[in-house]
């Protein structure tokens, strides 16, 4: 997930939070061990250990010690291909950059999404990764799974291997703990207290390999695999209680990835060093991969500042948050380096699910409560031109709502064109038939004029275009950029009109309860930032939700999609297939470059990433042959082997 | 200067002396022509940078569109219902040569207007069509700088007006008044004062979206308190001279003693501080769009063009214009606001020993 995803995600976590019902299973929150005594040492954790054997007892329903259920089919995977480079050499230092100095190491709790948290999050395994590019189930703290007929739960049995980066090694216990600490209320995080309650039903330990992890609602295998796949928690380096958010706001969590943090620097830099004796060293899919000896990432919060650094070769890559800005890639990332072959250029076709990125009409709002307002609307938009002439036609048009998740993406729903003949057409429909002295359409004395909310500044001239666009078709587009905490308010409050925004993705399938069923319609802090409220709607996404087989799952998939359209709260906006990157010569790439979901060819995550390696004696040719002004072959990779071509 | 000495009468001497001395100095009093000129010319910028036209002679009737309503493309004859392009217009009656024509003002793009060109992207490089090149949006840099300096004006001078009337009354008051009153407006501007504004602007602007208006209150809140320093010290000094001692025996009252004596008598020290005060509300307007606290999108705004020009660098006509023009402005202004300085001191040659 690149930074912004991140952002975005993390942006709408807090709105997830009113959404799902209550619901009755496994251990309610009150249940929850009180505060622990500060004892040290073993007493605490033999104490532990007897609470949690009382409260894993309680949690399960089960007499004594749980049994595996007989005749499981145990699943592996070590046949699909290493998609790392066999000729990676280890060693060296990556440079890279945040915009943010982290307020906290936390991963969870206030201020804990910042962007320097995906940096985190890269070395926090799960128990089960997806092939980047067969996007089949592969092994990463587990070793293998079985799946339960209930069509909610799932064993897995632990790699014996595994180990914190402090030697502890990762046992059953730790996944327990994560359900106690993501439940809990001294973390202060709503969005994980309400994730591990009302989609993970509970963890059963069988013994200290081997665990089952149930899930609420019943799902197709692999959705309910990626769903289920929790990380371990280090039990033995956490103390709940209410004082943990700012115990362990500085403090270093033992972790399982490649790599742990070494330096801090604070408003400076943060250094992570890999681990020498790595347990993941030899693991078919995490050999050859997370190659530099170090990682450093420093603070520099402006984008001209990142580039100018990237130039004078004191970061080793300018990566795709940069570049999705147009002209840094047309004005900037030209000239002699790159002529000389001093820094190589990339272009990277992926093939993930699309941001759902476009313009979210509130349905409540009494202008936009009327469909016929909405489709006229749509049809007043005119993406097209912004992607052709400010966009540079890099990006296509999105087409609905939810885009690259294959067989489940409806081809037949496409966007609305700009067209103001239909516009014109559902506008008169609508009662807007007379236009005002200022061009704008009017009934009843009201004018025609919508307020557009957003938040990124490089964003409005893109808007600038729209409103221009929009007043052919006589309506007003009134721009109201905001700061991202009031924005977030507004739009936890619905009192925007028409939000201008993508939402977080993932998954192997489209969600669409959060946001567009009625249960989340008309009340605050919920996804349905629309607030569609259509019963055909809610009787297909129930459908949806309690279809448990992919091929009736993907046929309502598809209805809904269709309603969708119809409905008209959605003005999909566009899409950016690819990524572009720069890097410093000595900087180097497997043959493929990168996988079919990379989001960054630079980053270090446990599921595409570190898969580049620094070339140290390429890196002492490259300085002295930028002093002696010696030439290389130019290096400008476009890379289409995941393109999906739009239909 | 012809035209004050029509009314000589009006005119106390020493107002007259000032006035005779302020011209003498030609930087401050060439300056004040120059910024009036720019002002008055920004005030009537419609008739010089619009997309709308001037004149449109079409099947015999005039039409002139400038601060009328929007005229449809179906007045002259085209196919649709949204606001007539003007240039297209000109080069329509051009080609078909009939006997419509269509007059254009000297630049025909407005501040909001995105002009972009087929196979090449903005920000566009400046050209016998934008004399300034064009900004990130393919919007005209000349009409969003003249537009930008006209709201840049308007708002310093609204607020430099509030900024006085409060300013002046209260320090007044507390100089006339004294005692408790006085106690207590000092220490309350004293802690007033130091209450940061950028940081009330952006808490303010997390509430509500700025506007002018709520711009403006929030500046005038914060600083009005400057003025009243000086006007306490003044109104201190002139309370305790004789002839409003005098004043007062005969029996004048509290608001004719301030209106008639205090007031003229220390206006001075005012005076000389107004061509700075405006200098200060162009630049804090500023530097609120250059953070993007500012006044909202689409204004145009010299912060914005500021920030603009930063990001691109690689595009240096975007910064070039607007530092420029800038400059100029806060020059022209200090140049008069020096000259006014010069013709209120009462000393008009100084000796250094």
């Amino acid at each position: 997930m690149s930074k912004t995803l991140h952002w975005l995600r993390s942006t709408l976590a807090h709105f997830n939070k009113g959404g799902d019902e209550q619901r009755e299973w496994g251990i309610s929150r009150n249940q929850i061990p009180p505060r622990l005594p500060l004892l040290k040492g073993g007493m605490v954790r033999a104490l532990l250990c007897f609470v949690l054997t009382i409260f894993c007892g309680l949690q399960i329903a089960i007499a004594d010690t749980p049994q595996l259920p007989p005749n499981l089919q145990w699943q592996t995977n070590d046949t699909d291909p290493i998609f790392a480079d066999l000729h990676a050499k280890r060693g060296g230092r990556f440079r890279t950059y945040t915009m943010e100095f982290p307020s906290t190491l936390r991963i969870v709790g206030p201020d804990s999404n910042n962007q320097f948290t995906s940096f985190l999050q890269s070395n926090i395994l799960s128990l089960v990764g997806r092939h980047p590019n067969t996007l089949n189930p592969i092994p990463e703290l587990a070793t293998s799974w079985a799946f339960d007929p209930d069509g909610k739960t799932i064993y897995f049995k632990l790699d014996h291997d595994a180990r914190w980066s402090d030697g502890v090694p990762v046992t059953a216990d730790d996944y327990l703990f994560t359900l106690e600490f993501m439940r809990s209320k001294f973390i202060v995080d709503p969005f994980s207290n309400d994730y591990y309650t009302n989609i993970i039903a509970s963890v059963i330990k069988f013994d200290d390999y081997t665990i089952a992890v149930r899930g609420v609602t019943a799902k197709p295998d692999l959705e309910l695999l990626f769903g289920l796949a929790i990380s371990p928690t280090p039990r033995h380096f956490h103390k709940l209680n209410e004082h943990w958010v700012d115990d362990y706001n500085w403090r270093i969590e033992p972790n399982t990835g490649a790599y742990q943090i070494s330096e801090i620097k604070k408003g400076k830099y943060i250094e992570f060093k890999r681990k020498a004796d790595w347990w993941g060293n030899d693991k078919r899919f995490f050999q050859y991969r997370f190659n530099p000896d170090y990682l450093r990432i420093k603070l520099i919060r402006d984008l001209n500042m990142q580039y100018n650094y990237f130039a004078k070769g004191e970061l080793d890559v300018a990566d795709s948050d940069l570049f999705k800005i147009p002209r840094f890639w047309y004005k900037r990332a030209q000239g002699e380096p790159y002529e000389k072959g001093y820094i190589g250029k990339i272009q990277f076709y992926n093939d993930v699910p699309r941001v759902p990125f476009g313009m979210y009409l509130n349905e409540d709002d009494p202008l936009l409560a009327d469909r016929n307002t909405r489709l006229g609307l749509a049809y007043a938009i005119n993406f097209e031109k912004l992607i052709k002439t400010i966009l540079r036609g890099d990006y296509d048009r999105l087409q609905n709502t939810s885009e690259g998740y294959g067989d489940y993406t409806n081809p037949n729903v496409r966007a609305r064109p700009y067209d103001l003949e239909q516009a014109d057409h559902y506008f008169k429909q609508a009662g807007w038939t007379k236009r005002g002295p200022d061009g704008i359409r009017i009934k009843d004395d009201q004018r025609l004029s919508v307020r557009v909310t957003y938040v990124s500044p490089e964003q409005t001239s893109y808007l600038v275009l729209l409103k221009e666009e929009a007043y052919k078709a006589g309506v007003e587009l009134s721009l109201q950029q905001l700061d991202a905490s009031t924005w977030g308010r507004q739009l936890g409050e619905k009192k925007h009109q028409i939000v201008w925004m993508g939402f977080g993705i993932g998954g192997l399938a489209p969600e669409y309860w959060q946001q567009y069923h009625s249960d989340n319609a008309h009340k605050p802090q919920t996804n349905n930032v629309t607030n569609t409220d259509n019963k055909a709607i809610d009787a297909k996404i129930n459908a949806y939700r309690a279809a448990t087989d992919k091929p009736s799952r993907v046929k309502l998939a598809h209805e809904i999609e269709q309603l969708l359209y119809e409905q008209g709260g959605f003005i999909p906006g566009y899409k950016k297939p690819f990524f572009r990157e720069a890097f410093w010569r000595w900087i180097k790439l497997p043959p493929a470059y990168g996988t079919r979901i990379s989001d960054s060819l630079f980053g270090t995550g446990a599921g595409a990433g570190g898969l580049f390696w620094i070339d140290e004696d390429e890196k002492a040719k490259v300085q002295k042959a930028r002093i002696l002004g010696e030439k290389f072959p130019p290096i400008n990779i476009l890379d289409e082997t995941w393109r999906v071509k739009p239909q | 200067m012809r035209w004050f000495k029509l009314n000589p009468i009006r005119l106390n001497p020493i107002t007259r002396r000032r006035w005779t001395r302020f011209c003498s100095i030609k930087r401050g009093y060439y300056s004040m022509w120059v910024l009036g000129t720019l002002i008055a010319l920004s005030l009537c910028a419609e008739l010089l940078i619009n997309h709308r036209a001037l004149i449109v002679h079409y099947e015999g009737n005039l039409y002139f569109p400038t601060y009328g309503a929007v005229l449809s493309g179906k007045t002259f004859g085209l196919d649709y219902d949204y606001e007539v392009n003007y240039k297209a217009l000109q080069k329509n009656f051009a080609e078909n040569n009939n006997s419509n024509w269509v007059l254009l003002p000297p630049i025909p793009f407005d501040a909001y207007e995105t002009d972009l060109v087929k196979d090449d992207y903005p920000p566009f490089a400046p050209s016998s069509q934008h004399w300034l090149g064009t900004d990130t949006t393919g919007r005209d840099i000349v009409a969003r700088i003249v537009y930008g300096f006209r709201i840049a004006i308007a708002f310093s001078v609204v607020l430099m007006l509030f900024e006085y009337l409060i300013g002046i009354t209260i320090g007044c008051l507390m100089g006339y008044w004294g005692g408790a009153f006085d106690l207590v407006f000092q220490r309350l501007i004293e802690i007033w004062s130091n209450i940061p504004t950028l940081y009330v602007i952006m808490i303010v602007a997390s509430i509500v979206p700025p506007g002018f208006w709520t711009l403006l209150l929030i500046m005038i809140a914060f600083s009005w308190t400057n003025m009243t320093w000086y006007m306490r010290t003044a109104s201190y000094r002139e309370n305790s001279r004789d002839y409003v001692l005098a004043a007062r025996a005969i029996g004048a009252s509290g608001p004719r003693i301030i209106f008639r004596h205090i007031l003229p008598n220390s206006i001075s020290t005012v005076v000389t501080f107004i061509p700075f005060s405006v200098a200060a509300g162009v630049t804090a307007l500023t530097a609120l769009d250059y953070l993007g606290f500012g006044l909202p999108a689409p204004t145009p705004s010299w912060g914005e063009l500021l920030k603009q020009g930063t990001d691109n660098l690689e595009s240096p006509w975007i910064v070039t214009s607007v530092v420029v023009a800038m400059t100029l402005v806060l020059m022209l202004v200090t140049f008069i606001g020096e000259a006014i300085r010069e013709a209120f001191d009462p000393k008009v040659f100084h000796t250094y020993e």
